[in-house]
């Protein structure tokens, strides 16, 4: 085994090809994933100071710092309950609407597709900014609807996007099929059309809860301090505290997603994401 | 009522909900925004100033064209290093493809904070790099802490795998046998990369670039915690007029900058969509 260390070695016992997939695969790895192992290492470090590669002293003496402060904790649970609640009233107003742009033709169809890029193309800040006039009028800073509309217009375009292409790649005559049968227009929707179309509404319901999870901007400027999300908390962290508490809420901050990404990697595949991001 | 105005009308009954929110939420505020944008602080009246502003500063021209750099030189690298990605993982058939076929997805759903966090922690000038050097006696400052290369590797990281992303979904369309078949009457496999594997996919690698290019102009969380104090990317030019100055007007009126930025490669963008494939039209 430790002859493959010599690089001379490896490369005539693995061949050209191999040898410079495996340099392709340390680039990558280093490149993409280096920095967050590092973080993970130094979320472990209880004494950490410069030139040291590795903590002097190892153990949990910063994550017993993170969750000491109630700040930080409330943050964690309103962060959730923010997404949940985001990602189910962009569903319902959505869902239905993807679903009408696969399946019905009429005149402004391209207008309505159009409108969600809107949510894309102009950016967000001047979004925010000029929202602020309409959410005083109706008392909606500083409270949670006003924030989870913000998190929603953030991924309302995948919302419609990504579900409109999966509907579109499920057969008409299928629901055609359950038509002939006697199924109702609804109950066609809920058993044929809905279930097949579930690997681009899963992808778009991941991206719904995970972008709400990391937005930050917007519920500084809406939320007015009021409602504190973990992503809010977080620039406070990387400006007050020592590197090694953002290392630990930096890690808190990921584990839904890897928890999401986990529980659905069975619909998150290259064809599925890429829908979201064409027009049909 | 015909069938088909009855199907019409649930067509746009199901679209409209989300329409409304979309106009309320979104299309009113940019409206208001425009307003804005043309107002004079002072008078209330209208005037250009506001633009004229961010043309005639040196300092805000230099911004700008700093961004257009920053955000060029991304979404060249992003797309040309996507590509060779996607090549492999599209005709690459090996263990390690299929790993990295699963890992280069992940990147796209960490959240944007952690990974700009994590990134300087390595590349800063006492950061994970700085370390490794002083192990073997050198003393290594990267130097790209609030520098436009440190912003780019940022971006790539980001965009990379996006673009790769949309790039292998592309490719992934293109059958087999039609490669093959090409091979079989002698077609060398640059020639078959030039004349079909190529133009199959230049579609998505133009939706790729669009979307890299979009969503870099106005950035934010990068350039905040990474970006130096001159000069700066709009999306903190932005910020400061808001946050800083209290400009209201110059935050309004930097808001369209970046949007007719954006709007250029939004407008290749609709131009690439719209061309129907007949076979799709129904």
């Amino acid at each position: 085994m430790f002859k493959y260390l010599n690089p001379r070695r490896f490369y005539y016992a693995v061949g050209r090809k191999k040898f410079l997939e495996f340099i392709l695969l340390a680039v990558f790895m280093l490149f993409f994933y280096g920095p967050l192992m590092y973080m993970c290492i130094m979320a472990f470090g209880n004494v950490y100071e410069v030139p040291n590669v590795l903590p002097q002293e190892w153990g949990f003496k910063w994550w017993s710092f993170v969750f000491s402060q109630k700040s930080l904790v409330s943050s964690i649970v309103q962060s959730l309950v923010i997404a949940v609640i985001t990602t189910i009233c962009s569903m319902v107003l959505c869902i239905p609407a993807a679903y009408s742009l696969a399946r019905f033709r009429y005149p402004g169809r391209k207008i309505f597709m159009l409108s969600f890029l809107l949510t894309n193309a102009f950016p967000k800040l001047g979004i925010y900014t000029s929202i602020g006039i309409l959410f005083y009028k109706y008392n909606l800073m500083g409270t949670l609807p006003g924030v989870v509309i913000i998190h929603m217009i953030n991924s309302m375009m995948f919302m419609v996007w990504l579900p409109c292409s999966a509907f579109q790649s499920v057969h008409r005559q299928q629901e055609e099929a359950a038509r002939d049968v006697g199924a109702g227009p609804i109950r066609t929707f809920f058993q044929v059309s809905f279930p097949m179309a579930m690997p681009g509404i899963m992808v778009a319901t991941l991206y719904t809860f995970l972008g709400s999870m990391e937005e930050a901007q917007g519920t500084l400027l809406v939320g007015l301090a009021k409602i504190k999300t973990m992503p809010v908390e977080m620039y406070g962290i990387i400006l007050d505290y020592p590197g090694q508490a953002g290392a630990v809420f930096a890690i808190l901050l990921m584990i839904p997603a890897a928890v999401m990404i986990f529980a659905m990697r069975k619909y998150i595949g290259p064809e599925a994401i890429a829908g979201g991001f064409k027009m049909k | 009522m015909s069938k088909n105005m009855k199907k019409m009308l649930t067509g746009y009954g199901l679209v409209l909900p989300s329409f409304l929110m979309v106009m309320l939420v979104v299309t009113w505020p940019i409206l208001t925004a425009m307003k804005t944008s043309f107002t004079d602080p002072d008078t209330g009246g209208f005037t250009l100033d506001n633009y004229k502003y961010f043309f005639e500063t040196p300092r805000e021209l230099t911004n700008i064209l700093f961004t257009l750099f920053v955000v060029v030189v991304t979404v060249a690298l992003a797309i040309i290093i996507a590509y060779m990605l996607a090549l492999y993982l599209r005709f690459v058939r090996s263990k390690i493809s299929r790993w990295i076929g699963n890992l280069y997805l992940l990147p796209r759903f960490v959240p944007g904070m952690v990974a700009v966090y994590a990134m300087i922690t390595v590349i800063r000038d006492s950061g994970l790099l700085n370390r490794i050097s002083q192990l073997f006696g050198g003393d290594f400052k990267p130097g790209m802490m609030y520098q436009a290369s440190g912003m780019i590797t940022m971006n790539l990281w980001f965009n990379i795998p996006f673009a790769a992303l949309m790039i292998t979904a592309g490719l992934g369309a293109i059958p087999d046998s039609m490669i093959e078949s090409a091979r079989d009457v002698g077609a060398s496999k640059l020639r078959v990369f030039r004349s079909m594997i190529l133009p199959l996919s230049i579609k998505d690698v133009v939706i790729a670039a669009t979307f890299v290019f979009m969503s870099n102009v106005g950035s934010f969380t990068t350039p905040y915690l990474m970006g130096g104090n001159y000069p700066k990317m709009l999306g903190i030019v932005l910020f400061d007029q808001f946050n800083k100055y209290l400009r209201y007007e110059r935050a309004a009126a930097m808001s369209f900058i970046i949007f007719l930025i954006c709007s250029v490669s939004a407008g290749v963008y609709i131009y690439t969509n719209l061309r129907e494939k007949e076979w799709e039209k129904n």
